[in-house]
């Protein structure tokens, strides 16, 4: 082998090592966007990206009723539900990626999803 | 360039794109499954090569939950399914009447519960049914007059709750006891999903039964998992975060079911030997290896001054995170090579307890 082939196949190892690296996600661009997902009845009808500009309400349909989701800048919280214990409403607004809020009765589930600080919160 | 290079080239080009394509068909893929099931949102995540193998996996844990749930179930009808399935509903119905054949399951965690029941004192009681269901967690709450809490407390009694592992039977000895899982039931049921999980090859897992957190391995990043704990008062806030390899971490707190009367916050964690809820802390988490016994643990320790607390989880080789009502946080010694505090200006963090 002339110096040029040693060139080349250091070039070819170089590569082939870099696009294993990159297949194991150390160079992924991973979409570091913050994402609200709202979960009803196990069916995904809402994904909306953080942050919105002003503030927004929409209603949902739980198993028990309407249910009103109410977006502000990076946050979210259940304003209003139909549900008797009302814990997804006494929750309040979450904005951090691995946060949820859920109705039990009306099986409605809001999840921040992205680049989180933790996998997952104790409470 | 000799004659060999242009071969020795393609060769080690297709060498390359074969371990490529093995390693990408290997490489680790999420597989994530949510369902609502004991009164909370189950969420189980699990890690692998094989899409199909994970789906399996997450399906066969799920099983075996609803098979909990449904054993520890303290609400149906009698004379529906549900109520047959339910263990708790016939030893409920039995109680003073005769002893009842539950399911090995069942009989475990009765056995847990009467263990940490000696263990505390009595600061936490799996009969303590009578008490919960006046009230009203779970259904309308309210503040009970005193004569009703002292007739109900004479009806809550650990020793009255007996099991024959030989018969395999369980039975509450007076008429109008009744059991109340609520504390342990969860908790169980999330330890053996994770052991089915296990059985089924998964090496990476992470299980939030309604923020009891069981994980399994390390991260898809392959570090510690990182888990929060809630601020119990702000809820968009954490305190510390924990770093956990194959183990439970579970929260009780004063502010998942309340109420307030003129101010005063009124919870469901009741103390067992005052009839009123608990007033020592406001959020308590235990760490363990076993998601059933953090469980009850975490009741265990919410119940009991701090400084008990701490001095239980010691003697136990079991590691606790405690938020007191006076704005207080204390933690196990043992827990600190894996816990990253989140000072702010709620609370005092008093080290080295």
């Amino acid at each position: 082998m002339n110096r040029a082939d040693k060139f080349l196949l250091a070039g070819i190892l170089l590569v082939s090592l870099l696009s294993l690296m990159g297949m194991y996600g150390l160079f992924s661009s991973a979409v570091n966007t913050t994402q609200a997902i709202v979960v009803v009845r196990g069916a995904i009808i809402r994904r909306i990206t953080l942050p919105v500009a002003g503030k927004s309400t929409f209603v949902v349909q739980g198993r028990v009723g309407a249910a009103t989701v109410e977006i502000e800048g990076d946050r979210v919280r259940m304003r209003e539900a139909h549900c008797s214990g009302q814990v997804c409403v006494n929750q309040g607004w979450v904005s951090h990626p691995g946060q949820t809020i859920v109705c039990i009765p009306g099986e409605i589930l809001v999840r921040i999803e992205g680049a989180a600080a933790v996998d997952a919160i104790t409470r | 360039m000799n004659r060999r290079g242009p071969v020795l080239l393609i060769a080690l080009l297709l060498l390359t794109a074969l371990l490529a394509s093995f390693l990408y068909g290997r490489r680790s893929r999420e597989y994530t499954s949510d369902q609502f099931l004991m009164d909370t949102l189950i969420s189980i995540k699990v890690y692998g090569s094989d899409p199909e193998n994970l789906r399996m996996a997450v399906n066969a844990a799920y099983t075996e939950m609803h098979r909990i749930a449904e054993l520890a179930d303290s609400f149906p009808h009698p004379g529906t399914a549900a109520f047959a399935g339910s263990d708790v509903c016939r030893i409920n119905q039995q109680a003073g009447i005769a002893p009842v054949p539950v399911n090995p399951d069942t009989l475990a965690m009765l056995q847990l519960a009467k263990k940490y029941c000696e263990l505390s004192g009595g600061a936490f009681d799996v009969t303590i049914g009578p008490l919960m269901d006046l009230w009203g967690f779970g259904k309308i709450p309210h503040i009970p007059p005193p004569e009703e809490i002292r007739a109900a407390l004479a009806l809550v009694g650990n020793q009255d709750l007996l099991l024959d592992e030989i018969k395999q039977t369980a039975f509450l000895r007076r008429r109008g006891m009744k059991l109340d899982l609520g504390a342990i039931a969860k908790g169980y049921a999330t330890e053996k999903a994770l052991q089915s999980l296990k059985k089924s090859g998964i090496r990476k897992a992470l299980i939030d039964a309604g923020g009891n957190i069981r994980v399994l391995g390390r991260n898809p990043h392959n570090s510690p998992w990182r888990i929060g704990i809630k601020d119990p008062r702000k809820s968009d806030g954490i305190v510390a975060i924990l770093s956990l390899e194959d183990a439970a971490a579970v929260t009780s707190g004063d502010y998942y079911r309340f109420f307030e009367v003129d101010g005063k916050r009124y919870h469901h964690i009741l103390d067992p030997r005052t009839g009123y809820p608990a007033v020592e802390n406001m959020a308590v988490t235990a760490i363990s290896s076993d998601a059933g016994i953090a469980d009850v643990l975490s009741t265990v320790f919410f119940v009991l001054p701090a400084e008990t607390a701490l001095k239980t989880a010691a003697g136990l080789g079991e590691k606790v995170f405690i938020v007191t009502a006076d704005h207080r946080i204390l933690y196990s010694p043992s827990l600190a090579a894996n816990i990253e505090l989140l000072p702010g200006t709620a609370y005092r963090y008093e080290q080295g307890r």
